[in-house]
């Protein structure tokens, strides 16, 4: 062995990961802000810095298009799909960080921003992670940082949310870890591209196959996985909850989308990844059922998001090229509605109270006829009803499930969104209806105007991409 | 132009939440002025080129496509805009503001429905217009209990929903879905079984909008709990929508299986009109009556138009605007005698009539059109139909078809003695008789009405592009000639 031990990576190499690199480091800067300003503007400079580092990690990312590299012996693959998932980690962050002026104790601001941006980063990692090694740093990245920041409120939900996770999660990633290894010991590899090889022996790669889709199931919390989101959302801090309910799936989304398409032999494929057609049925439906009863907006969310999530894997099944692009396109168009939906809840939070009681929406048509209005907006369009995203989101999936000859979750699809309307139309109902008896809640003051500018982000976005929806046509990428 | 009958609706109703909410005047003649507007535009617009904007292109072509050509949907907009303009001019709600921007955005919504040339950009408008219904119901609910909004809601939307998967697996299998009125000819083949199950996901979404036993059972209260002038809309248009989709989408696009599902549709047609019309004879709310009087004559539609006989087709169409007419002027009567007496129950409704002539005439020649005197719009309807299914050879059914129009006759004459006939009831303050802006909204509905009556004519031999090919001799619109001038 005369090998000396070099780098043996050049700046092509780490160029793919600037815009990862970016975002991290601007959590550095938003601690070291924290150090040096005086005590009013701390918490403003951190934001500040903080939404500049994703903007320039969004920036660095749209760079690449059109260059795809494999870089790091392709255990990062630059590309059109890495940079769309970017981009949209970017995005539902900067959406996040407009809602997260009031996180935390004064003394905590800039470390609990500087934790969303790490957990940030580690998802962008994931947008482009292609071997199992990148894919576990990434899911740890970003989980690691979301444990802390959900214990950051002072009440005990969140304490008990964050221990929760911890342990879930961390099982989680256990059976991921597990199925790893086991797939390495089938394949002796651990590249992405190099698992979809006829492996050596079925059982071994099918096992890990399958242990491997267990811990991406509980990450997307797919039913039967799901149990500890509610809790986790509901006791989490406002601004971490609708960091999670994207940023998350949207990693996890990307490395799952990826192992379907790219890492599974053509032969076993389509036998290994049924069992997550089920799931996604599933949870399409569970989901939907479960969010009825719920009076808590972040709970109704949490469930209202199991059943999104299942309509996006329901657009992979049968893992056609269609079914890629709507898939991203409708992750893209719950990345609006969803976060739209949380900045109002963030908009409707005082000190002490974060207004995600679906008490506090009562009479809100009167109140605030305007966030009442773009409210509507939003749950018409998770509901999956004109003029937006939602709606053209889901007649695409639609379309491709019927496409893959996935006719059956096409149906299901369809009952899914039927039941989801009642949890959606019952917060419209609240916010329009006359009732006689019941207490008008005080006016709100938002503790920070800022979520109104991610309000009308969203609204826009949603019915541009509503009525013209562009990228599912031709400008979407397949996994490259 | 065509554009503007959708778009200047549903911006005007959104502009209209701009103006400070006290400005209820202003509101309502806002509103008033642009539905007549609309109305004036589609009479201009007739036979104006479609306009077309690229939609989708993969995974199947769609367009923004609107159309509005001479046909139904000429016929039907100008119904839309004529109630819509009518029920806005005698509104007395509290936050009028916000009632007549969601009349407007319904408006827009409704004319889209019925202007849309693309099977998705019809799915689309579809789901659109349950918003404003839904929103109505829960704002101006007598109850805050009522449930009419959850009842509206999930049926049309579940509906609506199979409408939605249809149309993506019509585009799949079919390539596009920009195929309202292009001729068969013009369109690939598509296999039975594909055809079959797109058509049942269509009629499903058809027969809950009409509605059509035994879907319709959020209709009553719907209607019941609707105020006086989004009832009137939605009885009058948005109920024709499900049959407008049978005679444009259903028997152009998938002839095999709309005669495969006719013999059912005959049963479920002839149920619903005898149970509605039975229902409605022993209702004690005056729009429950209504609501029922609509099943019962909304089956006679279906029973025509899955007749296949161009006779009944011709008489579908001029029922189909017929009703929208009488059902209009119907539910706005009644709401002005609900606001009269603060009751719309028969049982404690009586001698109006004393002391408010005019509304006694107005209600007598809605009633009049609405059980089928000859000469007004509701005969003119009924009479084709029934030699249209005559002549099909549906004997039996157009003997059974008869039933309902003489129950007609009993339950319409219920509400008129009920109401403005018989020992006054005198527990109520009483507002003075009909003013004349409300005579003036009443006024077109009932000049439509007569004019309809007597020549239905035009109407009738508007389905041509609907027609069923090799139809036999008589042209509906000849047979509708005579029957308005046999007089």
């Amino acid at each position: 062995m005369t090998q000396t031990l070099t780098i043996p990576f050049g700046g092509a190499d780490w160029a793919t990961i600037y815009p990862a690199l970016a975002v991290a480091l601007s959590a550095l800067a938003a601690l070291l802000a924290d150090l040096l300003l005086p005590r009013p503007v701390r918490r403003a400079a951190a934001l500040a810095l903080g939404i500049l580092g994703l903007a320039a990690g969004g920036a660095l990312a749209a760079q690449g298009w059109g260059h795809p590299y494999d870089a790091f012996n392709g255990g990062f693959v630059n590309g059109g799909f890495a940079i769309v998932f970017e981009e949209i980690v970017v995005l539902a962050a900067i959406l996040s960080l407009l809602l997260a002026y009031p996180l935390g104790r004064d003394d905590q601001a800039a470390g609990a921003i500087a934790l969303l941006l790490w957990s940030a980063s580690g998802a962008m990692l994931l947008a482009g992670a292609a071997n199992l090694m990148t894919i576990f740093l990434g899911i740890e990245l970003l989980s690691l940082a979301l444990y802390c920041l959900c214990g950051i409120a002072s009440w005990r939900a969140a304490r008990e949310a964050a221990l929760k996770y911890l342990i879930l999660s961390s099982t989680a990633s256990a059976f991921m870890l597990f199925g790893m290894a086991l797939l390495f010991g089938a394949t002796g590899s651990v590249t992405l591209a190099a698992l979809a090889a006829p492996p050596a022996s079925n059982a071994l790669y099918f096992t890990g196959a399958g242990l491997f889709l267990v811990g991406i199931s509980f990450k997307l919390s797919l039913v039967p996985f799901h149990e500890w989101t509610p809790d986790v959302y509901e006791g989490a801090p406002l601004p971490v909850t609708a960091f999670m309910s994207v940023v998350t799936k949207a990693g996890t989304l990307a490395v799952l989308a990826r192992f379907a398409y790219a890492a599974l032999p053509q032969a076993q494929g389509q036998a290994i990844l049924a069992p997550l057609w089920v799931l996604a049925a599933l949870s399409m439906i569970v989901g939907n059922v479960a969010a009825l009863a719920q009076t808590d907006m972040k709970r109704l969310l949490a469930y209202s998001g199991i059943a999104q999530v299942g309509y996006i894997v329901a657009a992979l099944a049968g893992t056609s090229a269609f079914g890629l692009r709507y898939a991203i396109f409708y992750l893209v168009a719950y990345t609006f509605m969803n976060l739209g939906a949380f900045s109002v809840v963030a908009l409707l939070s005082r000190e002490h109270d974060e207004g995600s009681r679906l008490a506090s929406f009562a009479g809100l048509g009167y109140r605030q006829p305007l966030l009442a209005g773009m409210m509507t907006f939003f749950l018409l369009g998770l509901a999956g009803l004109p003029p937006t995203a939602g709606f053209t989101g889901k007649i695409l999936i639609l379309a491709s499930s019927v496409n893959a000859g996935y006719t059956w979750l096409a149906g299901l699809l369809v009952i899914g969104t039927a039941i989801s309307a009642y949890a959606y139309f019952k917060v419209v109902r609240a916010m329009y209806a006359r009732t006689a008896g019941a207490p008008l809640v005080r006016n709100a003051v938002p503790t920070s105007p800022l979520p109104w500018l991610g309000v009308g982000i969203c609204a826009v976005a949603i019915l541009v991409l509503g009525l013209y929806p562009i990228a599912p046509s031709d400008v979407l990428p397949l996994v490259k | 132009m065509i554009a503007a009958l959708v778009l200047v609706p549903i911006l005007a109703g959104l502009a209209l939440y701009a103006l400070p909410r006290r400005a209820e005047g202003v509101a309502q003649w806002f509103g008033v002025a642009v539905a007549f507007a609309m109305f004036g535009l589609t009479l201009a617009a007739s036979g104006a080129p479609d306009e077309s904007l690229r939609w989708l292109q993969r995974p199947f072509t769609a367009s923004f496509h609107l159309g509005l050509g001479h046909g139904l949907s000429y016929w039907i907009l100008l119904l839309l805009t004529l109630a819509t303009g009518c029920a806005l001019l005698v509104v007395r709600l509290p936050r009028r503001r916000d009632f007549v921007a969601q009349m407007l955005l319904e408006l827009g919504a409704m004319s889209g429905v019925f202007l849309a040339r693309d099977l998705l950009l019809f799915a689309l408008f579809w789901d659109l217009m349950l918003i404003p219904v839904f929103l109505v119901l829960i704002e101006w609910a007598p109850s805050p209990r009522s449930t009419s909004s959850w009842r509206y809601l999930v049926y049309n939307l579940t509906g609506g929903l199979a409408l939605l998967l249809a149309t993506a697996a019509y585009g799949i299998v079919q390539g596009s879905t920009d195929v309202i009125g292009r001729a068969p000819a013009q369109l690939a083949v598509i296999s039975d079984a594909w055809s079959f199950w797109i058509f049942a996901g269509l009629a499903f979404a058809f027969l809950i909008k009409t509605p059509v036993w035994p879907f319709h059972t959020w209709m009553p209260e719907t209607y019941a709990d609707l105020p006086a002038g989004m009832a009137a809309v939605v009885s009058a248009v948005q109920s024709k929508a499900g049959l407008y989709g049978f005679i444009v989408i259903g028997a152009t696009l998938f002839p095999g299986p709309m005669h495969q599902v006719a013999p059912l549709m005959f049963v479920l047609g002839l149920v619903a009109l005898l149970y509605g019309g039975l229902i409605a004879l022993v209702q004690d709310d005056a729009k429950r009556v209504v609501a029922y009087s609509s099943l019962s004559h909304l089956g006679l539609i279906v029973l025509a138009i899955f007749s296949f006989n161009p006779i009944a087709l011709g008489g579908a169409v001029v029922y189909i605007v017929a009703h929208g007419l009488f059902s209009a002027g119907l539910f706005i009567v009644l709401g002005e005698v609900e606001d009269r007496e603060e009751t719309r129950l028969l049982s404690r409704l009586g001698g109006l009539g004393a002391r408010n002539p005019r509304l006694a005439g107005a209600l007598t020649i809605v009633v009049l059109a609405a059980l089928g005197l000859p000469g007004l719009c509701g005969f003119a309807g009924e009479i084709l139909i029934l030699t249209g299914l005559y002549q099909a050879g549906f004997v039996a059914a157009a003997v059974i078809a008869l039933i309902p129009v003489v129950l007609a006759a009993a339950y319409m004459l219920r509400i008129l003695q009920r109401t403005m006939h018989g020992p006054e009831v005198a527990d109520v303050p009483q507002r003075e008789d009909m003013t004349a802006l409300e005579i003036a909204a009443l006024a077109p509905l009932a000049i439509a009405i007569v004019l309809l009556g007597v020549d239905p004519g035009p109407l009738a031999a508007s389905t041509q592009p609907a027609q069923p090919v090799g139809s036999s001799a008589a042209g509906p619109a000849q047979v509708a000639r005579a029957a308005g001038t046999a007089r």
